[in-house]
Order: structure tokens, then sequence, then C-alpha cells
């Protein structure tokens, strides 16, 4: 390995890879979701199985190819058959039918509506209607090897913008692009980036926000442990076009992974000279440091994150100068998110023209959200911007569970909203959301259906919110507190008739009047669900009832006499003994003792546990 | 051009400052709480949350960190007080204990809060981290800092441990807005007050103060011992809320030749330590005090406002005691001090218009009212009911929650003891201690008593031996206040018929030195009483002060080589003079 010293030499060098390229691989997706998985012990044994044998095939560990529910999941390349829920027992099967050409048919992908069964990746209905421009390179890339990334096109970006492209060329293609920042706000990157290029300062800064937190919510964490050099190629260009020669990725300390192959990554991208002092010979110098955050929500705020990179508590400061002008160290930063970053090599590469031809008329380009809840398919889906709400749920993620009725679907995060069902043909893009209360976020989709309690589910995002302030200022401390308490006091069936007032009163004055971005929007869930859900907040404190049978001091669990046939699987299960009755006659449930856990609502198979 | 309209007073906008800040050169009143000016604005507290209307849209954002860019602001608008009235009813909740947030909340229609009393341990602390960021951004410490996060928040030292960094400084203290934060629990004790000296030690007072109430010129001084900045070179705050600028640290103490005419004297005296007298036991108890203390006590500028209060309590029973340090041989003063009887009688008056059905009993050795309507004054306050017993007390201790004043009532010629709450020392005059470098400055004398002395005690009591030096007050005697000024009038005027005349009148008859005979041994320097004497170094020849002189011919007796001799008086002339009236 050498330095590439000049941008012929990156040329050469791709060449030479695409020439020695083998053109065969089997791909186990290793992300941290696939870990957990057990993709980890399914790839070790791959390993294993195959040391010392000639399968003519190369075994290559990715990062998470999105279809995390089926995982773990193993593709052959370059036919893309895709095996999931593989176990460490089906690799010698896989390996074997590998060599004989064959296909295993039982670890294929099954509908589990229709019962189909699907061969390729790209077939699986899941993949079909996706459009995975960042994402998709995912499934070819070994994150741990630079070279894998360079003959995936990868650094042509960089090379084009240094070999012909001034700063105001890139900032002028970004800006026609389209490109709005996915970090939640969606502001254009393009402005964003020309308002630093303009500032006044000796130093500017590039970040990159990795420091994802919305529950239930890993799209950055995916891009950074499967493709970290896409980022940072990302970060370079936006370094040239700015005019900083420092950059900090601040990722949180929650995800080693994502910090463990983006370390190699500006390792191996300093060996190769893409990175630090002179990059591909053309005099520009730029470096980034790694900052790990420890985990606090609210550094995922920009100023709030800039305080933290500089070594104090992250606490968020009055944004009326912008961190264009005076970020970090009071210096110019521009501050993009991991996915941004992501897509920057793509619209240099691909033109500003076809990118803005994706999307809607204001959020152009694709949108990687994480599909999550009570939803089939759950996982990582990259759409393009405009798709709606219906099609991400039903035609990808495969309509909701157990064929259950889908009540509405949270977008954004803690500081989003929910969508109700009524709404679901919205088409998802910045604008749309933010019309009907919600927002785009950072792309975290909670899908939920009937048996969710709205009241509830603002109550947890409420509660989220409130430990996750930083505490600064005293609306959103304080006001979350009497939010969350009050909120509580609703689903524990204590709610009065005036808490919805005081409770709209505190959202409106937190939505005006907290300093940061968490709390203008900590309101959301709760606006939302009281917008599009009153009815089950009237349910709670005028009738004392959960429709949906969530808050447990507002159900109670009794046992049909008709229904009951006396099997006494419910007694057995009863980890308190409040269900008695002889073996084949009716039980009886003892309220007294019931600590309304719900699992005899479960079991039972003649629903004879009625729930009120 | 661009305006700035706040509350429809329009003003150019100035991005350099806040809305706050020009806010205020306006004289328009924007609450705030966690801001102060020596800090960078921080916008927790919201309070002072104010409307912007930008084209036609209304927003809101905290004055004190809002740039005064062109646009409107509303500063008292409907929505403004809405929105300040629901921060203080979550203030309500959260300091509930605050007299200030609940003064605060009053203003703003907010007299009960909707939402419900946090769980916390401070009951005042609104957490708007004045504290945390004065300590370290002002006072470079940083001793204290916030624990945890949203409503979990709390101000701590590291690991809640007393602080080891903590300089005492109390900046912590002052600096919150209500009065929430106790030193002691984070160093585990007190700062020392620095007393006031004008209050005499009753009150503590800052680093930069009056002296007092009227003070000549009445200018703050810094008190470079205390100060933060000359100690540690922190803290500067002085200077950033002075908004005339006239805060200068590098001011620093100079000395000054002035030339003058005539000099007066008026140093002052000391108040008798009452410590010496330790049978009143002044120092042991709390409630002996002093005169001039009771006087601070009294009065309505003092630290208590005027009442009488000692450790909390209104005293029912007082002694007053005079002659302390007055006509009293055992501590070297035999003199009467002339002012004690009649501020006694005067404090024991205020006394039965303070506190109603208060005893009142005057120990006296002799009564002496001898000035205008003294004694008028003095009967009135017998008639008022102070019972005055002629005697010295020899003993004060304490019985009970009592003292007891042991003395002999020399009329009823039988001991007595009284009982009191508070026992009022009637303190007397000596002489000033820093008088004593003056006087040897200026070569003065001083009686027997120890107070300066003038040149005749009946006809000159102004003038000292040295002409143009003249007295006034009490570094000439104890006096009380007329007589102080009728003094100090008779020595600005006799300074006065020097000045005015240009010249002075000297005797004829004053030393001369010959040159060629002398020497410049000095001798005659040491001898001389009034220096007038000065050697010219480089000539080694003694220099005669004609005016200074005074022909005592002190110096014409010392020299032992007959340089120095009076004019008029030369050994020649003597003898000639001798030699005639012999013939």
């Amino acid at each position: 390995m050498s330095k590439i010293r000049n941008i012929s030499n990156l040329k050469e060098l791709k060449e030479k890879l695409l020439k020695e390229k083998k053109k065969r691989f089997i791909v186990i997706p290793n992300g941290t979701c696939g870990r957990a998985k057990g993709s980890k012990e399914v790839s070790k044994a791959m390993v294993e199985k195959t040391k010392g044998l000639s399968v003519g095939f190369e075994i290559k560990i990715t990062g998470c190819i999105g279809f995390c529910e089926v995982e773990p999941i193993v593709v052959i390349l370059p036919d893309r058959i895709t095996y999931v829920r593989v176990k460490e027992e089906d690799v010698q099967e896989i390996l074997e039918a590998v060599k004989n050409n064959r296909i295993v048919e039982r670890l294929l992908y099954k509908d589990p509506t229709t019962g189909n069964r699907f061969e390729k990746l790209e077939d699986i209905p899941f993949y079909k209607k996706q459009m995975p421009l960042i994402f998709g390179k995912n499934l070819e890339i070994d994150p741990k090897n630079i070279l894998d990334y360079i003959s995936q096109e990868g650094y042509t970006a960089l090379a084009a913008v240094i070999e012909g492209m001034s700063p105001d060329t890139v900032i002028e293609t970004i800006k026609k692009a389209g490109l709005r920042g996915r970090g939640g706000g969606g502001f254009p990157t393009g402005i964003k980036w020309e308002s630093c290029r303009r500032a006044q300062g000796d130093i500017k800064y590039v970040i990159c926000n990795a420091d994802e937190g919305d529950p239930g919510a890993y799209m950055d964490r995916a891009v950074l442990e499967g493709n970290p050099h896409s980022v940072l190629e990302g970060m370079i260009i936006g370094a040239y076009a700015i005019g900083a020669h420092e950059g900090y990725i601040y990722v949180r300390q929650e995800y080693p992974l994502a910090v463990k192959h983006f370390t190699i990554a500006l390792e191996q991208a300093r060996e190769y000279g893409l990175l630090g002092e002179n990059i591909l010979g053309s005099g520009f110098n730029f470096d980034v440091k790694i900052a790990r955050g420890g985990g606090a929500f609210v550094c995922g705020e920009s100023t709030a994150l800039m305080t933290s990179i500089e070594g104090r508590p992250g606490e968020p400061r009055a944004k009326h100068v912008h961190t264009v002008e005076k970020g970090l160290k009071e210096m110019p930063t521009t501050l993009n998110n991991v996915e941004t970053w992501a897509n920057v090599p793509l619209i240099i590469n691909k033109g500003w023209k076809w990118y803005s031809s994706i999307g809607t008329e204001e959020s152009k380009g694709t949108k990687i959200f994480s599909l999550v809840g009570k939803v089939n398919n759950t996982g990582l889906v990259e759409v393009p911007m405009g798709i709606s709400l219906r099609e991400i749920v039903y035609d990808i993620g495969g309509g909701i569970r157990g064929g259950k009725k889908l009540k509405a679907v949270q977008t954004g995060g803690p500081s989003g909203g929910c969508v109700p069902e009524s709404l679901i043909d919205t088409p998802v893009d910045f604008d749309k959301l933010t019309e009907v209360g919600s927002m785009m976020g950072s792309g975290g989709m909670i899908v939920m259906d009937e048996d969710n309690c709205m009241v509830d589910i603002a109550r947890y995002f409420v509660g989220f919110l409130k430990d996750e302030s930083c505490g600064k200022c005293t609306p959103c401390r304080e006001g979350l507190w009497q939010m969350d308490a009050i909120l509580t006091d609703i689903c524990d069936g204590k709610g009065k008739e005036d808490d919805i007032e005081i409770l709209e009163d505190l959202a409106w004055l937190m939505k005006n009047c907290c300093l940061c971005q968490l709390g203008t929007t900590a309101a959301n869930p709760l606006l939302t669900t009281l917008k599009y859900f009153r009815e089950e907040y009237d349910a709670h404190i005028k009738e004392k009832r959960c429709p949906a049978g969530v808050c447990k001091a507002l159900i109670r669990y009794s046992i049909d006499k008709d229904k009951c046939n006396g099997c006494g699987l419910c007694k057995l299960k009863c980890s308190v003994e409040a269900i008695t009755g002889e073996k084949n006659e009716v039980h009886i449930l003892d309220t007294e003792k019931c600590i309304k856990c719900g699992i005899c609502y479960e079991i039972c198979k003649f629903d004879a546990v009625v729930k009120e | 051009m661009k305006k700035l309209i706040i509350d429809g007073i329009e003003t150019e906008p100035n991005p350099e400052k806040t809305v706050l800040e020009v806010a205020k050169e306006l004289g328009i009143y924007i609450p705030t709480l966690c801001y102060h000016k020596s800090l960078t604005p921080y916008g927790a507290c919201r309070i002072c949350i104010v409307e912007i209307i930008w084209k036609g849209r209304s927003m809101f954002h905290t004055a004190c960190t809002y740039p005064a860019w062109e646009g409107e602001v509303r500063t008292n608008s409907e929505l403004v007080r809405k929105i300040r009235k629901t921060i203080l009813e979550l203030m309500l909740a959260e300091a509930p204990d605050s007299p200030e947030i609940q003064e605060l909340a009053k203003e703003y229609g907010a007299e009960k809060t909707r939402f419900r009393e946090r769980d916390k341990a401070n009951k005042k602390c609104i957490l708007c981290g004045l504290c945390v960021r004065f300590c370290n951004d002002v006072m470079g410490v940083g001793a204290i800092g916030f624990k945890n996060r949203g409503a979990s928040r709390e101000i701590v030292t590291p690991f809640e441990e007393f602080s080891e960094v903590c300089t005492l400084c109390g900046a912590c203290e002052f600096i919150c807005p209500t009065d929430a934060f106790d030193v002691s629990t984070i160093a585990g004790e007190k700062p020392i007050p620095i007393p006031s000296e004008f209050d005499m030690g009753l009150t503590k007072r800052p680093s930069v103060y009056t002296p007092f109430p009227q003070a000549v010129p009445n200018i703050p001084v810094i008190d470079s011992e205390k100060c933060m900045f000359f100690q540690n070179e922190t803290c500067r705050v002085c200077e950033n809320v002075c908004e005339p600028d006239a805060i200068d640290f590098a001011q620093k103490e100079e000395k000054k030749e002035i030339e003058v005419g005539a000099i007066i004297v008026a140093t002052g005296f000391d108040p008798f330590d009452a410590s010496i007298k330790k049978e009143y036991a002044y120092s042991e108890y709390k409630n002996v005090i002093t005169g001039l203390e009771f006087e601070r006590l009294i009065s309505a500028s003092g630290p208590t406002r005027g009442e009488i209060v000692i450790d909390g309590k209104v005293p029912k029973q007082i002694v007053f005691i005079h002659c302390v340090g007055s006509r009293d041989e055992s501590v070297g003063n035999e003199y009467c001090s002339r002012v004690c009887c009649m501020f006694i009688a005067k404090q024991a008056h205020l006394v039965n218009e303070c506190i109603p059905n208060a005893e009142v009993t005057v120990l006296y050795t002799d009564m002496r009212a001898f000035g205008k309507g003294y004694e008028e004054f003095y009967d009135r306050v017998r008639m008022e009911g102070v019972i005055y017993r002629r005697g010295n007390p020899s003993e004060i201790y304490r019985k009970g929650e009592k003292l007891i004043v042991k003395a002999e009532d020399t009329i009823l010629g039988e001991p007595v003891e009284i009982e009191a709450d508070l026992v009022v020392l009637g303190t007397g005059i000596v002489p000033r201690n820093e008088t004593e470098d003056i006087r040897k400055i200026l070569k003065l004398s001083k009686s027997q008593d120890g107070f300066l002395l003038e040149a005749h005690p009946k006809l000159r009591p102004v003038d000292t031996a040295l002409d143009g030096v003249f007295l006034a007050g009490c570094c000439q005697g104890p006096k009380d206040i007329p007589d102080t000024v009728a003094q100090a009038k008779g020595a600005a005027s006799s300074a006065m018929s020097i000045l005015t005349r240009g010249f002075v009148n000297i005797e004829p008859v004053v030393a001369t030195t010959d040159e060629n005979t002398c020497s410049g041994c000095g001798i005659c320097e040491a001898a001389c009483e009034y220096g007038a004497l000065t050697l010219d170094s480089i000539n080694r020849i003694m220099i005669v002060n004609e005016v200074l002189c005074k022909g005592c011919s002190a110096c014409a007796s010392a020299c032992p080589s007959n340089a120095i001799v009076l004019k008029h008086y030369t050994p020649k002339q003597l003898l000639s003079q001798i030699e005639a009236i012999l013939r």
C-alpha cells in the first residue's frame, strides 16, 4: 500500500482493484442490530467452516443492510440470493448449496401474509419500494477496508471536487441539489455551507453529528458502522467548500462499533493520503477527530454538542447568532448529520440534476427511516422523499402485526408527533409532516396499533424528555416535570377536568419560550395526541377508562364464566395466585390480589379472560 | 433608516448590545433573575422574555440574549405577561419558600400556582446557575457545579464533599437572586464577614463601600486588603457594573507635598476600649455594649433600622453606666470625658421612646449637665421615668437569661443588684493613637492627659507653640459638638488671618549662622525644638528658617564653635551691654 499522491493515482488504484475484484461473495451483515440476533456467531461459523476450503467465494462481513426483523441474514453475491433468520447450524447447508449452485429453500424469506418465498434481495417486498442510494452500498462494502469503498466509486467525488470544482461551485451544486439537513431541522445544507464560508474567522470547523438519541432510531449508527468512508468523504468535501481544516465527529459512547469502524476509516484514509495534509496532492489540509459523547440526548442539539466538544457540560445556548458564524470555540462551524454528509458524495458523483429529480418539490433525495413498533417488517428503510406513510407501513413494513388495526405512526422521535391513521396518506417530507403537527426528525418511525394507549404514549415521550432535558431553562426543566406528573396522574385514573387546560398552557409556553429545540418541540407528542386522540384523554379523565387497556390503574381483569373451560393454564401462570378454581371448572380471579400483569389475558386460548 | 422600537420608543439598532441593555438605557424595566452584568448572558430563567415582532410575526426571545437588531420589541405585552406568569407559577412550585419569587409572581398575577410543589431539598433555589457561573467565571474558583440533568438538577461540589478550593469569598451567597445559597453547606464554614467600621462591627460591609452616609467625599472606596481583585486578581465585578466607568484598579496611594500657610490639627479621638474594664465583661457578653454601638443600634440608618434588638430579642431592662474609662485613675484617665453624661441622657430618653415600659437605670458618678439646656433635658429624662442612681458598678455577671449589675448606691449607702437585658457602657474619650505621629512631625507638645497642648489654656486655646499651627476638636481635649464647632471656627479664623495678610511678622531676634566658622556638625539641629534648622549637606552649613525660629537660643548654647548665634544677641553685643551696665 502506498499513499495516493494525486488523482491519477486514485484512478489507477480503482482500476487495479476492479481488475482484481473477486466476483463471488458470501455477505453476512454484522451491524449492532444483527449481532444482537446472533449474526456474529453465524459469521464466525462461516469463517471457520470455510477455512482451508476453496469454495470460490470470499466471505464479507458488512454493516446492517436494513431488514433487521429477519436477521441474521446471509446474501450470496452476485446472485443476491438472500437467506434470513440464519442460525449457526444452517451454515454448513448454505455452504454446500453455494458450492453446488443450489438454493436452500427453507431459509429464503417467506411473506407472512401470502406465504410466498423470495430468492433475491430486491424481490423481497420490504426492499421493493425502497431506494437505497445511501444505504445500498452497505451490502457490498467491508467497512473495515478502504479499498472496498474505493472500488465502489469511493472518493471519486472528492477527486472530482479537487480536480475541477471551486468551493463556490461545490456549494452551488449542493444548493441546486436541494439537500436539506437530515438531522431533523431540514435546513438547506448549501445555504448553511455558504453562510459558513462567508463568515469571518481564521479557523473554521466542520462537525458530523452522530449523537443519535431518539428512542428506536438507529439509521446513523448503521451508516457509520456499514459505510464510514461515505460520511468521511462528505465531510472532506464540506470542509473544502467552507474552508475548514479541522473537523470533529461527535459519536455517542453507546455506539462502540461505529466508533471502531470510523476510527479505522480515519486511520486508513490518512494512510492513503485522503485525509491529513495535502489531500490528493491538492495542497488542501483537513483532518477529523472523534469526540465521544456521554449519551445525553440533549447533546444532539448543535450548541450543546459544541459545548460538549469544548469539554464543558452539554448545555445548549441561545442561537440568535447562528453556529455558522459563531459555533465551536466561537468560530464559524458547519454541523451536519451523518446522513447529510453521506449524501454529499452522491450528489457530486451523480450531479445535482439527477439528485433533485428524486423527492418532492421542497424535499429532495431519499431519507432513511427506522421503522419499528407494531409493524411486521421492522428495520431501516431508505425511501424517496414524498412516499406516503401508507406505503411505508403497509408495502414496506408489511402491515400491522397480528392483523390488528393501525392507530398512529409516531415520527420524528420524542420531538415529533403522532400522525393518526386518518392521515396515513400524508406524503413523507419535511414540510408535510410539520403541517400535520409532527416532524421528520432524524427518521424515527414508530408504528402503533389499537393496543397502544395514546395518553400512555404521550406520557412515555414526555417522561423520556423530562429525564433528558439538560435542566438549564425553567420551562423545559419544570414544565416537563409538571407535564409528566399530570400525564402520570391521568394514566393512574387521578386526572382532573382542568388538567387538559393546564397541559395546553404548558405546551404553549414551552413551544414559545424554551431555550433550545429539545424544549420547544417537547410538547409535540402531547399536542398531536391531544389533537387527534382527544377522546382517549376524555375517557381517562371523565370515565376513568383506558380504551386501549394499557393503563394498569384503569383496567380490570375478570374471567368470563361462559367461556372458561377450566383448563388451568391461567392459574398456573399467575405469579400472585390470584386465580383459583378446580380443574375443568370455571376459574375465579381475585381482583384484590391481581397485579394486572396481563399474563392470563395473553395466554388464555379461549378468550375467557376479559379486560375492561 | 433601520429602527428598533422598544415599547413604542424608537432607537437605533445596535447588534453589539442586547435588547435588555438597550431597554435599560431607555429606562424600560424588564425583570431578570439569572442575568448579571459581569457574566455572559445565560438565558436560563426565561423571565426576561420579550415579544419580538418581525415581518408581522410574533416571536419570543429572552431580552438578555437577543441582540438589539432592528424590529419591534414589546417588553410587557399581554402575551409576555402570560408567559411570565406561567414561568413564575412553575418557579413557585419549584421554590415555594422564596419571598423574592412570591413577590415577583404577585406582580404578574400569580398569587398561587396551579402546579404541584416539587419535592426538593432546597425550597428556594430556581437553578438559575448564577452561583455556579459566578464561582467559576468571575471568581475563577469553580468550587460548585451542576449535578444531574433536567428536573433532578442540583448545585453541588465535586463528590458532594466539602469544597477544598472554596475561598469563602461568599460571592455565591451574594449573587443568589432568591437567597437560596448557604456557602457553609459547601465549605463547612461561613465566610468571615468584614465588620463595618461605621456600624461598630454590628454589621458587615463589602470590600467596596462608602465609609459612612454623607462621607466627605461621598465616594466609595475599595478595601484593598479584602478586595478579591487585589488578593487573587479575580472578580472585577464593581468595574463591570459601574456605569460611569469610575473604577480604576491602577490607583495607588500617593504622597503629596503641599505648601501651606497654616495647619489646623483636628485628628479627633478614640473611644475608650471598654474591654480594659474587665469587671464590666464587655468582651464576654453580647448584651454589654458601648455607647457608640448603642448609637448605631438606635439609628434609623443603622443595622437594625433603629430597632433595639439584641440576639433577636427586644431588651426590657436596660442599665447605662457612666464614666467608663473617664475619671478613673485605675486606667490612667483622671479627666472627665465631658460628653458621656449627656449622650447617656439622650440614649435613655430614646429607649423610652422605642421600647414602651422599658425599665431604664442610669448608674452615675456625678451628673455634669453643664451646657445650655442640658440641665433641663436631664430633668426631663428623669421625669420620663429613667432612674438615676449614684454609684459605679463593681461587677457585671450573668444569672440565667439576665445580667446582674452589682453596685453600691452611694446616696442610699447600700449595695444594689440590678437585673438587665442590656448594659450600655458610657465609654469616654481618649487621645487618638495616630495623633502621636502628627504630633511628632509638627513637634507639638501634649498635656499630662495625653491630648495636644494649646499655647495658653485661657488666652490662646486654639494656638500651639508653633506659629501657624492650630488645634480644633477632641485632639486638644474631650469636648462635645458645640464646643468642637466653636473651637474649629476659632482655629479657622486664626488660620485665615494669617492667610489673608499674605505675609507673617517674625521676631527680629532669630538665629543666624556664621558661614566661616560653621562646620556643619549638626549638633544645633538636634537641639532645635521648632524644626527651624536644616543642614545644607553640600556646603556643610546650617541654614536657619527665620519664620520657624523662635529665637530661644538653644542652638546658640549648643554650638561648640559659636558659629550659630542670635541676631542682636551676639556674644560681642552681649558683652558690650554688660560692659555698659558696669560702667
